[in-house]
């Protein structure tokens, strides 16, 4: 559906990290995400339009929490589940915000859903039938981050499509 | 006044991030969580600019900015766009909205400190306004239909450094003001139609000029005017015809314009006050002023000695009394030395009051100096 969609994330996750947390993404190859039992929490931000979908950002707990505090200028402290859960979504919503507007230049206009999270430490991310699944792998700081992208085409988006 | 800025955003941590952003700038950060929360807080706080997010739960920011277009108090208050979106056609969308800038999320502080300092005058926390002086260029919109007054003005004004800008109708002054705020208007109140009056207000409204000083302009028996634009709030009034010297002092005191370089400067380790030749009485306030601090910036600088220069003072009346009284005291409080000068004028006008009539006035400022060198505690 997009040949470049891995590119597009990539380039979404390392604008995002390299300009609020200043700290640089690299790609891993691909394959399964590491999945040992430690609590994640996971942003969800849907598109709809010409194209439709819903892209998950996730990682461990701990490495959220770090963001968190890296968003915040906090130094020390502990931040909160929901203040941790709020910056996530944040970092979806940029995230995703930034392939939209990729999109959008190549006409496939789509709006942005409110940001979403779930917490835990053994759920899947699982496509319906017609449904396209990438998986992309990323590594900050030694921890790994994950984008999952569900795509669905809605219109002739084929021909905007790279 | 401190600026204040509406933070609207759906996340907690963008409203924190913005706040954290202008922590060190002498401003305040409110915040709202969705376009309905940010249409009330906008009304409640009137703030100077608000940075908008574009997609929100309840009302989103194009909701909220239309909204804020439509509302006659709220129009011009300032909006920067703050959002993930970033397509050439969201960009286009924004921009025919009405907003003064945009920002892409994500962005560096920095970045939304810039676009917001372009907008907003931003100071960073512990620094004071740069006090400007007389003599620093300041441009002066004048908006009268009779361009002799205009002329009037500029002339009067021609001994400062400060530009005039005349303009006949309150569309041209708008226009001028849209392009470049002025430091100061006069604004005459015999425009047709109340004329004036909209140039005012609509000043008012305006966060750029909400601060300026504005002055009317009314022929000095149109008492009724003159007390309606003080009901206004108008800065002050000028009746016409004009005394440039009261409006020059006028503009000072209203733009808070130091003028103390005039009559105060440190010769040869001495403070030295010049008063002018000619005496009014916005020169006695100017020095008034000025004079407390003038002197005990001088003793904290480690000046001990001060000369009053009165030798140029052409006519002399109880307010120069007043002057050199004021100084003696504040001499005496601070153990500053201090010997006078004084016209033929100044001098027979001591003659007429007890406190004053033993007065002694040296000749010159050498002969001051030698005497203070002399090292006589100062006697009046």
């Amino acid at each position: 559906m997009l040949d470049d969609l891995d590119q597009l994330v990539a380039a979404a996750i390392s604008a995002v990290f390299g300009t609020m947390l200043n700290v640089p993404v690299l790609r891993e190859a691909p394959g399964a995400p590491i999945t040992n039992g430690e609590a994640h929490v996971a942003g969800s931000v849907g598109f709809i339009g010409a194209i439709s979908g819903v892209v998950f950002v996730y990682s461990s707990a701990s490495f959220a929490q770090r963001v968190t505090r890296g968003l915040l200028g906090m130094k020390d402290a502990e931040p909160a589940i929901e203040m941790v859960n709020d910056a996530v979504g944040e970092i979806t919503n940029m995230v995703v915000g930034n392939i939209k507007s990729r999109l959008s230049d190549r006409g496939m206009d789509c709006m942005l859903t409110i940001p979403s999270i779930v917490r835990g430490s053994h759920f899947t991310i699982e496509p319906t039938t017609s449904t396209e699944r990438r998986v992309c792998l990323f590594r900050c700081e030694g921890q790994q981050v994950v984008v999952e992208v569900l795509l669905r085409q809605t219109r002739t988006a084929n021909s905007f499509a790279k | 006044m401190r600026p204040k800025i509406l933070t609207v955003d759906d996340s907690k941590t963008i409203r924190l991030i913005v706040a954290k952003a202008f922590k060190p700038f002498d401003c305040d950060v409110v915040e709202a969580s969705n376009g309905i929360e940010g249409l009330s807080e906008a009304a409640r706080e009137h703030p100077d600019l608000i940075i908008l997010d574009l997609t929100m739960p309840l009302m989103d920011g194009a909701e909220m900015l239309a909204k804020l277009k439509a509302n006659a108090e709220l129009k011009s208050i300032p909006v920067i766009m703050l959002t993930a979106e970033a397509g050439r056609d969201t960009v286009v969308r924004i921009a025919r909205l009405g907003v003064r800038d945009y920002l892409i999320k994500p962005f560096k502080e920095d970045a939304l400190i810039d676009r917001v300092g372009r907008v907003i005058e931003l100071r960073l926390k512990g620094t004071t306004a740069v006090i400007k002086r007389f003599d620093d260029p300041l441009n002066i919109l004048v908006v009268d239909d009779k361009p002799a007054i205009i002329e009037l003005i500029r002339a009067g004004l021609a001994d400062t450094v400060w530009t005039v800008h005349g303009r006949g109708t309150v569309a041209q002054a708008m226009e001028l003001c849209a392009a470049t705020v002025p430091d100061v208007a006069l604004v005459s109140l015999s425009l047709p139609e109340s004329g004036g009056f909209t140039v005012f207000q609509m000043m008012r409204t305006s966060p750029r000029m909400k601060n300026l000083p504005v002055f009317a302009m009314s022929v000095k028996t149109a008492v009724d005017e003159q007390m309606r634009a003080q009901q206004s709030g108008f800065t002050g009034i000028v009746t016409k015809p004009i005394d440039t010297e009261d409006l020059k002092s006028k503009i000072a005191r209203a733009l808070n314009l130091d003028t103390s370089y005039k009559y105060f400067e440190t010769r040869e380790g001495i403070l030295l006050l010049k008063v002018p030749g000619n005496y009014t009485p916005n020169v006695a306030n100017e020095i008034g002023v000025h004079l407390r601090n003038k002197i005990s910036e001088a003793v904290d600088s480690g000046v001990d000695k001060m000369i009053v220069d009165m030798s140029q003072v052409r006519k002399a009346d109880v307010s120069v009394i007043k002057l050199g009284l004021n100084v003696w005291q504040v001499c005496e409080e601070l153990s500053l030395k201090q010997r006078m000068l004084g016209s033929p004028a100044v001098l027979l006008e001591c003659r007429n009051y007890e406190e004053t009539k033993d007065w002694h006035f040296e000749c010159s400022f050498e002969e001051a100096l030698a005497a203070l060198n002399g090292g006589a505690l100062a006697s009046v």
